[in-house]
């Protein structure tokens, strides 16, 4: 009895080990099936019937296995997948080599996705219709590889800057302001009329402002400069870097500030976060009249005010002592990468050559961008034409299509046409994207990131900490004229030197 | 015997200050709820406004619609809804089959097992260490992941321990006499005279898992989160914008009162629980056990 048990089992077990090795072969020519990490914003909630996530499935004969992360918490999860490769997706969308996942590169938690360009074509073939092939070198790592497939944009767009109350500018007749001290005249001139405002406030905190207009005064330091050095820029004529947060760049913007602020001009709260309703009641009840925030913020504040006339307009990058600059940016951004824990897949060339096809083929560009021809749009005399259900919706082309279709999200969309992008905002943005774009040079590149060996990249980081927290207290202080910029700046520089920040420096130039 | 009543001035000015100060404490605890509420069924613009105090104004539901049609906003609240239940049942079972023996000093081992209780209270693992070890017994992407490693809190087990160690010997001995067996004095005749600690270890058990979210982020799938998370991504909405560099998603604002609503949400179920639980910690502290 108990042999003939026995044999059945064994049996049994033969029988299923053949029938799941069919099943597996039958599944090789049906979609490649992988997961993947997204990053979820609450303001555009990721829904899985999407017509750009059911159609770019369907383009690559792709199955996804959509892990829908809260973008808070994003950064923690793919950490926590990369260093211990357990639970971790195969694919993981909206990701840089900057910060720990360089190291995490270089020690073999991620593929170096370069050594499969021929996998790869079709983003290849962007990049080299956009003339990108030196913005990728610089996304290269000390190995010299590449760790992940940016996303492309071909001319980056203005997309926040300076807002102002154009009624207010029309009833006293100002002109649109060209440089820092034309805002100056404005703001003084709002608060004369208003002596209770504070005609400039900022969206979030300093950072946002610092990042915003920094550039025009030629640097870029605090927590969102660019680079993350946190206190050193890039000088763009000589092409490295130097100590931004003690030269006198940084005393010329932190002067002009401290006297906005000085003089009542400036919004103390701002030293707290202020969140979005916070800010759109200070702009919309007239506490102020002026911020740096992004261009589809505008019509909320619009639409909720009671004061007659009321009018929001955003204006061309301010002239400050560098020249008209606004944040910097790159025309590459966050894109796919591919865990080490992949490449083991039998089937990972499919799955490459599926994502190439899903994110960076010409079908996929158009599809996340403006959707599906004769669902979402027409194409009448070879211009776009959305649907008049789309075109007449309330909260505007931009915003309907991205939480009706998913087009336009940073995190699926790696194809930025800048003229493809312009037929989703109204004409208003489109001249003042012209306008930008006439000055020319507005929107500088981010600085390399130098290319760090874990020993380096250790002393930075302990060099950094202090620096950083150091600088902060000392440029708030500065601003909010605690400390007198006249009398206290060579103590604040002795400090930073004293810290380390040339050696910093150095360190950051000897690796580029 | 007559009833006293002390009619004095003095007596009742202390009463006047005594409801005075419950009266404040109630209101500072209160109103900043209220106006919770009343911002989240508030039109933004007449928050924008600034026109909302504790009444809405311009009443809608806006902000709850927003929510509840989160794509799986009510999967999510499933979800929570069976770990704090499974979860508090799992954890009260674990903590008192664990504590009731550690309050036996008798016991061989017990004050050393009690050492060890305490030392893993101050010295934890760490992040890294502790996923990679649920995720080698294999409870990453389960459910399981949420119930099993919190299934007994250090500083619940030594409130039951102490609330334990405190019940009379005597009962025990006089059950045992009267001919129960060992296995049943704790289920028949402990437990009964333990529903006050039960009620507050449990609550605190109910509170964590209903709040927990990060366990549930780095443990489980999709499918698997507990609404915390979604709404501490709602909630955290604008903290993440003033960090982004780049725009188009990220810059869209959510409203006040969706926060609000939020919070309204994530509290209310709680909040509700506690008045039915507030008979057991009276009861439980008042009730006699040995006479005489």
């Amino acid at each position: 009895m108990k042999k003939t048990l026995l044999i059945a089992l064994v049996a049994l077990t033969a029988f299923c080990s053949v029938f799941a090795q069919a099943a597996q072969e039958a599944t090789n020519d049906g979609p490649v099936k992988f997961s993947m990490y997204y990053s979820d914003n609450a303001t555009l909630p990721f829904k899985e019937n999407w017509l750009t996530v059911v159609e770019a499935q369907k383009l690559a004969n792709a199955e996804v296995d959509w892990e829908i992360i809260p973008i808070a918490d994003y950064s923690t999860k793919v950490s926590l997948a990369l260093n211990t490769q357990t639970n971790a997706p195969d694919v993981i969308l909206y990701q840089t080599t900057t910060g720990e996942n360089a190291s995490l590169a270089m020690n073999g938690a991620i593929v170096p996705i370069s050594d499969y360009s021929d996998w790869t074509p079709n983003w290849n073939a962007m990049v080299e219709k956009f003339g990108m092939q030196d913005d990728i070198e610089t996304l290269r790592l000390k190995d010299g590889k590449l760790y992940y497939l940016p996303s492309l944009t071909d001319v980056p767009f203005y997309d926040g800057g300076l807002i102002l109350r154009q009624d207010f500018l029309e009833q006293y007749g100002f002109d649109a302001p060209k440089t820092y001290d034309d805002l100056y005249e404005i703001l003084k001139k709002y608060k004369e009329v208003n002596p209770s405002s504070y005609p400039l406030t900022i969206l979030a905190g300093p950072r946002v402002l610092y990042r915003m207009t920094m550039p025009a005064f030629g640097l870029s330091i605090g927590k969102n400069g660019a680079g993350g050095s946190r206190v050193l820029s890039w000088d763009y004529s000589n092409k490295q870097f130097f100590a931004a947060a003690v030269s006198d760049e940084f005393k010329a913007y932190i002067s002009f500030f401290a006297k906005l602020y000085a003089e009542g001009l400036l919004d103390p709260e701002m030293a707290d976060p202020i969140d979005g309703g916070i800010w759109s009641r200070k702009m919309a009840t007239g506490a102020s009249m002026a911020t740096w925030a992004y261009y589809d913020q505008i019509g909320g504040v619009e639409a909720a005010s009671e004061i007659e006339g009321f009018k929001l307009q955003m204006y061309p990058a301010l002239a400050g002592p560098a020249g008209a600059h606004h944040q910097q940016k790159n025309r590459t951004g966050s894109g796919i990468m591919f865990p080490a824990k992949t490449a083991e897949r039998k089937d990972f060339e499919q799955i490459v050559r599926a994502v190439d096809k899903m994110f960076f083929s010409e079908e996929a560009a158009l599809l996340w961008c403006i959707g599906k021809e004769g669902v979402t749009y027409n194409m009448v005399d070879g211009k776009v034409e959305y649907t008049d259900e789309i075109k007449n919706s309330a909260e505007g082309i931009y915003k309907y299509m991205q939480l009706n279709y998913g087009c336009g999200s940073d995190v699926t969309q790696m194809i930025w046409v800048n003229s493809r992008e312009m037929t989703k905002y109204d004409e208003n943005y489109s001249q003042i994207n012209a306008a930008v774009e006439a000055i020319g040079d507005v929107i500088q590149y981010i600085p390399p990131t130098p290319k760090f060996d874990d020993d380096s990249a250790e002393e930075a980081t302990t060099l950094m900490t202090p620096l950083a927290d150091a600088f902060e207290v000392w440029c708030d202080a500065f601003l909010t004229g605690k400390k007198s910029i006249d009398k206290d700046w060579d103590a604040y520089v002795a400090e930073m030197q004293k810290l380390g920040i040339d050696k910093y420096c150095a360190l950051y130039n000897a690796n580029l | 015997m007559p009833k006293v009543k002390d009619t004095s001035a003095s007596s009742k000015a202390l009463n006047v200050i005594i409801y005075a100060v419950m009266v404040f404490s109630l209101l500072i605890c209160i109103i900043p709820f209220i106006y919770m509420v009343s911002l989240s069924l508030s039109s933004p613009k007449a928050i924008i406004n600034n026109q909302v105090r504790l009444i809405p104004k311009g009443i809608n539901f806006e902000a709850y619609r927003q929510i509840f049609t989160y794509p799986n906003f009510f999967r999510a609240y499933g979800n929570t809804i069976f770990y704090t239940i499974t979860g508090t049942f799992i954890a009260l079972c674990m903590t008192i089959l664990f504590a009731y023996p550690l309050s036996k000093t008798y016991l061989k081992g017990q004050k050393i097992l009690m050492k060890m209780v305490i030392f893993s209270m101050y010295f934890a693992g760490g992040l890294i260490p502790n996923y990679l070890l649920i995720s080698s017994l294999h409870l990453t992407g389960t459910r399981f992941a949420m119930l099993i490693p919190f299934a007994i809190n250090q500083f619940n087990l030594i409130i039951m321990v102490n609330f334990f160690k405190a019940l009379p010997q005597e009962i025990e001995e006089a059950a045992l006499i009267d001919g129960i067996g060992y296995f049943s004095i704790l289920p028949r005749i402990i437990l009964p005279l333990s529903t006050a600690a039960i009620a507050t270890v449990g609550l605190y058990y109910a509170v964590f898992f209903w709040n927990d979210w990060f366990n549930g982020l780095i443990y489980l799938n999709t499918k698997q989160y507990p609404v915390m998370l979604f709404l501490r991504n709602i909630v955290n909405g604008t903290m993440v914008l003033g960090d982004s560099s780049s725009a188009s998603t990220d810059t869209a604002t959510l409203s006040i009162s969706i926060k609000s609503a939020v919070i309204i949400t994530s509290t209310l179920p709680i909040i509700v629980l506690y008045p039915f639980l507030q008979k057991y910690f009276v009861k439980g502290l008042t009730v006699g056990s040995v006479k005489g």
